[in-house]
């Protein structure tokens, strides 16, 4: 392991790997709760579709990315249900749309298509020590805030009546954390992919609940889940020369559905 | 004469532009314990989130002499307990502690004091050795005792309970509703309670909100409301 950790390359994707989990494990928690598990998945197209008309327009891809990621996020908590349809109605048709676009605009795009999927999918093996400070900064100052508003996201997903009797500003804090998932979400599909980030943000929260009985306790066991998946996955990926992203995946997975079975094994005890 | 805590004039509730309540006039005054009843879907949920600030009135006002919440008394709201949502892994006291949430403000996190208010609530409604406890495994009636702590961790004017008794069995609906009773005369809490059950209104309200089959209240004294003769006209078919 010191032999892996002293080359800076792969000191890089460890760092890469461990930075998403410490800033996306935490969301997860709160994406399963809210029950937006596939709005992650959704957006992360949208996204993708926006890069790739900048492409074709020939603009800086990632502002674009961001805006159209928090936008998504906002209008998905804000649009999404309506008297004739399901909520996830909506999610699924921004998804199906989102895709198509992506590879509509792609098809025309005057690059070539791997290095335009590189700038869509974002590859943990090619994250520049540059944008690992970054990651750090945007992950830290989004830490900060799910500490310090921990009680208002943590009624306004649970009880946003009450919260709302609580005189509690509850539609502006929902504003709030999509918004600042929407952030948590562009980053990360920048420096390591959509499908890694799509998992980060489900299956450390995921295998959390079916592990504790702990609000509070969830937040750090998926959070240490996260970083966990992360260390094995670059590891292991190294070890028998898999695909570094899928392998995190593949881990993510496993321990998933892991905690899961555990979980029911503890209930039937 | 009691302290009026909220006055309603000519109010109109509903959804969009459908008023299901209209020309409601009453009164809440401290240390009231007034029940609200009336039939199905005639608007009993509906008035009591626009008392609460979450609908907006159609038209007339909802007046109040507290000065402690800009003008609006302080509400202390105890939903439906379907209405919550188990998956969230939370204790007993975790729950009551969100009474102590609008108190705070923005970005201050829960202290020592409230802590202490929220465990000196779940005592006060019996529920301090289940502190600890998983939320979701807790019984119906052990539920709604908890949000009845967590209302009053808010340290509110006026206790509203929407359908506390709501799916409970006789003993349970019994202990809930003794617990009010208790509430009101020993702490002159002031409950306003919404239910469908006449036995439970009968038993326990002072004072009685009858919401009318077309969309009236007529409020007044439990003896006058239970008259056979004014239920049959609230509840006459359409």
């Amino acid at each position: 392991m010191m032999e892996l950790l002293s080359m800076p390359f792969i000191r890089n994707i460890f760092l890469a790997g461990i930075l998403v989990a410490l800033g996306l494990a935490p969301w997860s928690v709160y994406v399963v709760l809210r029950r937006i598990v596939f709005s992650g998945a959704a957006v992360a197209e949208i996204a993708s579709a926006a890069v790739a008309l900048a492409v074709l327009f020939q603009l800086a891809p990632f502002p674009i990315a961001l805006t159209m990621t928090v936008a998504s996020f906002i209008g998905l908590s804000r649009l999404s249900g309506s008297a004739r349809l399901p909520p996830e109605t909506m999610v699924g048709m921004l998804y199906a749309g989102g895709s198509a676009a992506s590879v509509l605009l792609i098809a025309k795009a005057p690059r070539g298509e791997a290095d335009i999927l590189n700038i869509l999918f974002g590859n943990i093996l090619t994250v520049p020590a540059s944008m690992l400070w970054g990651l750090a900064a945007v992950f830290a100052v989004l830490s900060l805030l799910q500490f310090f508003a921990a009680k208002e996201f943590l009624i306004s997903a649970y009880d946003p009546d009450m919260g709302k009797a609580l005189g509690i500003r509850v539609d502006a804090w929902n504003m709030v954390f999509y918004a600042a998932l929407g952030v948590a979400v562009a980053v990360s599909i920048r420096a390591v992919g959509a499908l890694m980030t799509f998992t980060m943000l489900v299956a450390p929260g995921a295998a959390a609940l079916c592990l504790t009985e702990r609000l509070g306790r969830a937040f750090v066991v998926a959070t240490a889940l996260g970083v966990l998946s992360a260390i094995a996955g670059v590891f292991l990926s190294y070890q028998y020369d898999l695909p570094t992203g899928s392998t995190i995946v593949a881990v993510l997975s496993a321990l998933f559905f892991a905690s899961f079975v555990a979980g029911r094994l503890r209930a039937a005890a | 004469m009691a302290t009026e805590l909220l006055h309603a004039r000519g109010l109109s509730v509903g959804y969009g532009r459908h008023a299901v309540l209209h020309g409601v006039d009453f009164a809440i005054e401290q240390g009231d314990f007034l029940g609200v009843m009336g039939p199905n879907g005639a608007g009993k949920t509906t008035l009591l989130k626009t008392l609460l600030g979450l609908l907006a009135p159609l038209a007339g006002t909802i007046e109040s002499s507290s000065a402690k919440n800009g003008g609006k008394p302080l509400f202390g709201y105890v939903p439906q307990r379907e209405s919550l949502d188990l998956h969230f892994p939370l204790t007993a006291l975790e729950v009551a502690l969100m009474g102590r949430f609008g108190r705070l403000g923005p970005w201050r996190r829960p202290g020592k004091e409230d802590l202490r208010i929220a465990r000196a609530c779940l005592s006060q409604t019996g529920m301090d050795a289940h502190a600890h406890r998983a939320y979701r495994k807790l019984s119906g009636g052990q539920k709604q005792r908890v949000l009845i702590a967590r209302a009053l961790a808010s340290e509110p004017e006026i206790l509203l309970l929407d359908e506390p008794t709501n799916g409970m069995d006789v003993h349970s609906e019994r202990a809930i509703m003794e617990l009010l009773a208790e509430l009101q005369s020993k702490k002159s809490a002031t409950i306003v309670f919404v239910t469908h059950l006449k036995a439970t209104i009968e038993e326990y309200a002072h004072r009685v909100a009858l919401i009318t089959y077309d969309g009236k209240l007529l409020a007044g004294e439990k003896k006058k409301m239970l008259d056979p003769k004014v239920l049959s006209q609230a509840y006459k078919p359409k």
